[in-house]
């Protein structure tokens, strides 16, 4: 805990808060200004639109730590605002509020439209507008309101300012107040005991099994084919060791070997600053006169909330010279929870190439190892997808030439 | 929707941000205007140790103008760029851009740098920054580099950044007189996220023609000599010279296989181009 300290609607405000806490909750939960709301929470939806060092700022995706001795007004504060207060009457005559709940932010944002843009189109007011969310009006009557408001105000000859008339200094409003420690150190606020180990964490109980629901259909589909320089027998062969399957897959691992087709393990991806663990079951099935197989798969990952269901196909056939293997695969998935909030199916796509990329890279390194005569267990070359693996072309072309060394291959 | 609990430090400089950054026992994520990072952090998606609260650093929010470039630092943000707080030298092109970033309320904390870290492949500055050759500067236990911008991607949410490195500052060129630029990003409603980003800059006295496809879900593709594209830039209409099939072929090569995500890059291309500004 630590205090931080800012001036609301021109008042020192001060509180013990933990580092995590936001800027709206700040003004409620601390200071009893509710007139803030709280919608999405991350930013989408502008109910939370305040004004800090007197432009609108979205208090949810702000820390209040972060805006130590910044000058903030909310809602409250706007009481005696000469264009918050010719707003607040244009809204109620033209019926640019119901339930209010999208109102206080409106406003923080209408204000500033008025205040910068000198003669708006009405689709400049909407496009200036659209970061804030209402579901009652329809907006009509909230473009209206401010439209009359910048109508009445030119004609007195009151002319917007580009820009905002308060805004001087650089950088995100709200920084640059805080004064640095006397050493000229970093200001360093502990809020967290050392934090309980995620090692702790037992792996989660698995999901249910995924056999029951024969029906089910993946939201997204996409497909990928490989060529591997080793017989298709071999290929094939190596498939049904899910073992050692699993482990060419970046960060996958069983919790033991399969028992009648039916699996349990979980992978970890790493993209940016994500990262995520999937905890799951599959059900893994094989035909040998196609030489086909399937891995129905469902997981969750405890962290963020998030669940999977997946169901890849692979096809083993002859490449096109003798001694190669093509593979086809197609997965298709569905992602619920917050990562499919935040996950576009490009994003994923682009996840799933590399994963591939690398799981084609690894076994390809197995496959020799094990042809060469090594044992079954050689370690797998990429053991974590991550930037690393991005950076791919130089430090797999050195794996490459080292294995071909190993083993006399080219 | 809270965070996970995490420690905060704001460093009084570069030297102490890089020193926080250097303790590779923990979590460390550096947050600037916190637009991106702080839905992140919201939804637990991102769980730090070590928040390392880099707005407050003077360093990072100067600018510098030079006879034929500009150098801001990476905590400038879109409204600065928007309201010419930073003198504009790419004839309208980073102000025009800046003012269709997200909503208002965002670009008055979101970071040119942070946008950049991010790596977000669907945002407007990695697109239009590659289009006019900025160039970005990193700081790390073994002092400076400068690469180009586009390099700076590596993937998906994935930027160059080597462990204790960090973003310090941005260099954008002066364009010359004769510069004409676009940019045209497909949304279906306005602030979310690209669906395809076309973007030129065609500059006749300083020799240069580039041409960026953004918002590829990975890294821009980056034509840095371009004149097969858009020709040498003398033509009065650029849109007449304009090569969409060379554009399409240009765009395959790269990776793009789908056809439909082609012909959409082509289009906002083409748009980019049709909205030549000289200003």
């Amino acid at each position: 805990m630590n205090t931080v300290t800012l001036k609301v609607n021109g008042k020192p405000a001060s509180a013990d808060i933990e580092a995590r806490m936001h800027l709206a909750d700040f003004l409620r939960d601390t200071q009893n200004l509710t007139g803030t709301h709280i919608g999405c929470e991350h930013g989408v939806c502008g109910a939370c639109t305040i004004l800090v060092d007197g432009v609108p700022t979205r208090s949810c995706i702000t820390f209040a730590v972060a805006c130590e001795q910044a000058e903030v007004t909310t809602v409250e504060g706007l009481d005696a605002d000469e264009v918050a207060t010719e707003l607040r009457a244009a809204f109620s005559k033209e019926h640019g509020l119901q339930c209010g709940y999208c109102t206080p932010g409106m406003i923080v944002s209408a204000r500033d439209v008025v205040l910068r843009m000198q003669e708006p189109t009405e689709h400049e007011i909407r496009v200036a507008m659209s970061g804030n969310l209402c579901r009652c009006t329809g907006y009509v009557g909230i473009v209206r309101a401010i439209q009359g408001v910048i109508a009445a105000r030119r004609a007195r000859g009151i002319a917007a300012i580009p820009g905002g008339d308060h805004r001087k200094a650089l950088g995100p409003a709200g920084s640059g107040h805080a004064t640095a420690s006397a050493n000229g150190t970093a200001t360093r606020i502990r809020t967290s005991p050392a934090a309980p180990a995620l090692a702790a964490a037992t792996p989660a109980k698995a999901a249910a099994a995924p056999r029951q629901e024969a029906d089910w259909k993946p939201q997204t589909t996409f497909t990928e084919s490989f060529v591997v320089g080793h017989p298709v027998d071999e290929v094939w062969a190596f498939f049904d060791r899910i073992g050692e399957v699993a482990s060419c897959l970046p960060g996958a691992s069983l919790a033991g070997e399969p028992v009648d087709g039916h699996v349990e393990g979980q992978i970890r991806i790493k993209v940016g600053p994500i990262s995520a663990e999937f905890q799951g079951v599959a059900d893994v099935s094989r035909d040998e006169a196609t030489r086909t197989g399937t891995i129905n798969g469902s997981g969750k990952d405890k962290r963020s909330n998030s669940a999977t269901r997946g169901l890849i196909g692979y096809a083993v056939k002859p490449g096109d010279k003798p001694g190669e293997t093509r593979v086809d695969v197609s997965i298709g998935y569905t992602l619920t929870g917050v990562l499919a909030q935040f996950g576009r199916s490009g994003l994923v796509q682009d996840v799933a190439g590399r994963l591939i990329a690398a799981f084609v890279k690894n076994l390809e390194a197995k496959l020799s190892h094990q042809s060469g005569g090594g044992d079954a267990e050689a370690p797998p070359v990429i053991t974590e997808l991550d930037a690393g693996s991005l950076v791919s072309s130089v430090i797999l072309g050195r794996i490459k030439r080292f294995f071909a060394a190993l083993f006399g291959r080219r | 929707m809270k965070p996970v609990n995490f420690d905060y430090a704001r460093p009084a400089d570069v030297g102490a941000a890089l020193a926080l950054l250097a303790d590779d026992t923990l979590a460390v994520k550096i947050m600037a205007g916190g637009q991106s990072l702080g839905p992140m952090l919201n939804m637990r998606l991102v769980q730090p140790d070590l928040l390392v609260d880099i707005a407050g650093i003077e360093e990072l929010k100067q600018v510098t103008d030079r006879p034929d470039e500009i150098v801001f630092g990476a905590c400038i943000t879109h409204a600065d760029i928007e309201d010419r707080r930073v003198p504009d030298v790419t004839r309208g092109a980073l102000p025009s851009v800046a003012n269709g970033i997200a909503y208002r309320a965002v670009r008055n904390r979101g970071t040119v740098g942070g946008s950049l870290t991010h790596a977000d492949p669907s945002a407007d500055w990695i697109s239009i920054l590659s289009a006019v050759g900025a160039r970005v500067t990193l700081r790390g236990p073994a002092g400076n580099r400068t690469i180009a911008v586009e390099d700076y991607m590596l993937g998906a949410l994935e930027a160059d950044l080597r462990p204790g490195e960090m973003l310090v500052s941005v260099t954008v060129p002066k364009l010359g007189r004769s510069a004409r630029w676009g940019y045209y990003k497909s949304c279906r409603k306005t602030g979310e996220f690209a669906h395809a980003i076309g973007a030129f800059l065609s500059d006749p006295e300083r020799g240069v023609s580039r041409v960026v496809i953004g918002a590829t879900e990975s890294r821009p593709i980056v034509v840095t000599d371009a004149q097969h594209l858009i020709g040498d830039g003398r033509a009065e209409r650029l849109d007449r010279v304009f090569d969409s099939h060379a554009a399409a072929e240009a765009i395959a090569a790269a990776g793009m296989a789908d056809p439909i995500d082609r012909q959409t890059h082509v289009v906002a291309l083409r748009r980019a181009i049709e909205r030549a500004y000289s200003a």
